[in-house]
């Protein structure tokens, strides 16, 4: 058992510390630089082009600065869809925080057999998003969809959810929101593991009744897991593609950042368009990011 | 220890050989029968001992094909030699320089000669500034599927004319009174079936998106009427409210299932009627040609599908002898029996073996001989979204036609004007 570690000191030994350092962590910004580094450069590099695989561009691009920033600023297209972006995010991120606090609660009831309600916290989050859009575009269909069979059976009229802006927005919302409040209520239930249970206890003494001790001690501790939950679903729902996309068909009359970046360049082959939009949304991820590693460092102190 | 001597020497003999063997991989989407491919490259093979012909199956509609052919080409990946793609890619394929052009094989009169045997639509889809893109597999266009049963009981003819259609829907389902049964079913979702959907009133009224010398040439007026035509057939209740809803083959599953008595469809229709093991309307099918605007003429949309070999293959030459082959009247002729795909040869229409399998054919030469081709531009995916995002949206009740036909001309203006 002896014998690995001997032979890396054998190798390593005439090594400073500093030295030693340096060669391990050497592997990992490699790989960072190959995974994450390059392909952002790049991508800024692209920004910088017109570069359109429809044209001769594609194979020679053409040096504009920063024009394709500028095209983006003046195009009505890219700030309805960043409006829409926002949009989501204002829905999806309170909506997913309540409806996973409210799940994470259930889960930590105290069950006989808990396995159950865990498992059914962990299935949608394990269901690729894309499943989940297709699954309920069959929901929301018109006609077959069981929403509508439901409200037909209350007495309702048919609802043309899909294609029905008002209606597709907030269908959108809705499975987004079921769709990602299962990973805000495993960090949840994580975070309401750790709170003492004496504190309970005591407050029980004190003559506190359920309600009183979940707004006096579940809340205010658990708001440091609730803030790194927020922040995972605000980074992520900046990002929405997929459950839009699937529910629309692959149309676009609900249009996210994620989706014009995607019709800009694997569809329309405009990629130095597209590079630009993309970086423009990199930057706002970027922004919402540093947010997040300013709490962590705040939470470290 | 001889013995193992000799088994040495079948193994290094067997893998020079190996290494010697051409092995082509070719893509095909997965709506475009694999199976009945991978008999024709069986054939191939047989008859080609040096060559292996590997097939890679892509995704169900020519819209999710594109976008992994995307990624593969545009990286310049040379694992795929060969590319089914479908009749509107071939200018992007040039202008992208994704195709190795076919004109490098064959001498200039020898093209003459090839292209004058298949259907004219289709030499001329394929051949982009001079340069002959790809070679067709079989061919494609829109026809009126009908319950030949329903019409029958109510003594009606097949509709020559939309009108006609439109009465004859209203009256069967008017006295039929069945709740499940719709009338005229078109492609509506925001698919790329929409584009026909929106030229084909156009059409038939003698427009279309450019003029004979290639400029840009649709009115907004001719834009309006064409989607006033389709809301009007959901204002009249002979379509559903919820057509924006529907893509291609949705419409065909539920005419399958005996939902409409009327859908506008292409050929791949035909087979899965006749033939699947759900189909509650075998027998019961009718197919004419679309039926004519009052005032206009009859007018069909041109699909179809083309073989093309990549520019990054390693085995050009190979792959160009392979296309040969597929897009030849003996492989025409086998997808037409096995997999009811319309022939790219006028000569195939009249062959008995084909009209054993499928009687329609006989009918269907003249429709695709007046086919009309959707637009031919290397921004061909920006042009089909301007449309069928819009008439999408105007079939949803989004957008009022004016609107939708305004934005269309204005979209299209600025691609066609390069911008």
């Amino acid at each position: 058992m002896t014998q690995p570690q001997s032979r890396i000191r054998r190798s390593f030994g005439d090594l400073s510390e500093r030295a030693l350092a340096f060669w391990l962590l050497v592997p990992a910004a490699l790989l960072l630089g190959l995974v994450a580094l390059y392909p952002v450069g790049r991508l800024l590099y692209t920004s910088l082009f017109r570069r359109r695989l429809t044209d001769e561009t594609g194979n020679s691009p053409v040096f504009v600065g920063f024009q394709n920033f500028v095209q983006a600023f003046s195009d009505e297209r890219f700030w309805t869809a960043l409006w829409n972006t926002l949009l989501i995010v204002l829905v999806t991120v309170p909506g997913a925080l309540v409806v996973g606090l409210l799940l994470a609660l259930l889960a930590n009831l105290p069950f006989r057999v808990k396995w159950p309600i865990r498992l059914g916290l962990l299935l949608p989050w394990a269901l690729p998003l894309v499943f989940a859009g297709l699954i309920f575009r069959w929901f929301f269909d018109s006609q077959y969809g069981v929403i509508n069979d439901v409200i037909v059976r209350l007495g309702g009229e048919r609802l043309l959810w899909v294609t029905t802006p008002e209606l597709l927005f907030w269908a959108i919302c809705l499975s987004i929101i079921w769709k990602s409040s299962s990973f805000v209520a495993l960090i949840l239930l994580a975070g309401l593991q750790v709170i003492p249970k004496e504190l309970y206890e005591s407050a029980a003494v004190d003559g506190a009744n359920r309600w009183q001790s979940f707004w006096r001690i579940t809340l205010p501790l658990l708001i440091p897991a609730i803030l790194v939950a927020a922040i995972f679903r605000t980074i992520t729902a900046f990002q929405t593609f997929d459950i839009p996309f699937a529910m629309q068909n692959g149309g676009s009359s609900f249009e996210t950042l994620a989706m014009y970046v995607r019709t800009m360049s694997i569809e329309n082959l405009n990629f130095g368009y597209g590079s630009a939009l993309a970086v423009l949304m990199f930057l706002i991820s970027f922004v919402v990011t540093l947010v997040y590693l300013r709490y962590v460092r705040g939470a470290d102190d | 220890m001889k013995k193992l001597f000799w088994l040495l020497v079948a193994v290094l003999l067997a893998s020079t050989a190996l290494a010697q063997q051409t092995r082509l991989r070719v893509f095909v989407g997965g709506q475009q029968r694999p199976d009945v491919m991978r008999k024709i490259f069986d054939l191939y093979q047989s008859r080609n001992p040096g060559v292996r012909v590997d097939v890679e199956v892509g995704g169900a509609t020519s819209d999710q094909q594109q976008q992994y052919l995307t990624t593969v080409l545009a990286s310049r990946d040379p694992s795929i030699d060969v590319i089914l793609i479908d009749v509107i890619r071939p200018a992007q394929y040039l202008a992208s320089r994704w195709a190795d052009t076919i004109d490098k094989y064959l001498p200039a009169a020898s093209r003459q000669e090839l292209l004058r045997r298949y259907l004219p639509a289709y030499s001329q889809a394929n051949v982009i500034n001079g340069q002959l893109v790809a070679l067709p597999a079989f061919a494609d266009a829109m026809f009126l599927y009908y319950r030949a049963d329903l019409l029958e009981k109510y003594g009606f003819k097949p509709p020559t004319t939309w009108d006609e259609a439109i009465q004859q829907a209203q009256t069967i389902l008017q006295r039929e009174g069945n709740p499940n049964l719709n009338g005229i079913g078109f492609i509506g979702a925001p698919a790329e079936g929409t584009v026909c959907t929106f030229l084909l009133p156009i059409w038939a009224a003698g427009g279309d998106v450019t003029n004979a010398q290639g400029q840009f040439s649709l009115t907004v007026e001719q834009a309006q009427r064409a989607l006033q035509f389709w809301v009007g057939l959901m204002d009249q209740k002979v379509s559903p409210p919820n057509m924006a809803e529907k893509p291609q083959d949705t419409i065909r599953s539920e005419m399958q299932a005996g939902r409409w008595v009327f859908g506008t469809l292409f050929a791949y229709a035909w087979n899965r009627f006749q033939n699947d093991a759900d189909s509650q309307v075998k027998g019961k099918i009718g197919v004419v040609p679309l039926p004519a605007f009052a005032g206009g003429r009859q007018a069909s949309c041109l699909g179809g599908w083309q073989w093309t070999v990549s520019d990054f293959s390693r085995n050009k030459a190979q792959a160009h002898r392979l296309v040969r082959f597929l897009s030849s009247p003996e492989v025409s002729k086998i997808l037409a029996i096995e997999a009811s795909n319309l022939p790219v040869f006028p000569a195939l229409y009249r062959d008995a073996d084909i009209l054993k399998v499928n009687p329609w054919f006989g009918q269907a030469l003249p429709v695709v001989q007046a086919a009309r081709a959707r637009p031919q531009h290397p921004r061909y995916a920006e042009i089909s979204e301007a449309i069928r995002v819009t008439t999408n949206q105007v079939l949803a009740r989004q957008k009022t036609p004016e609107q939708g036909a305004r934005e269309i001309v204005t979209r299209l203006q600025a691609i066609y004007g390069g911008r």
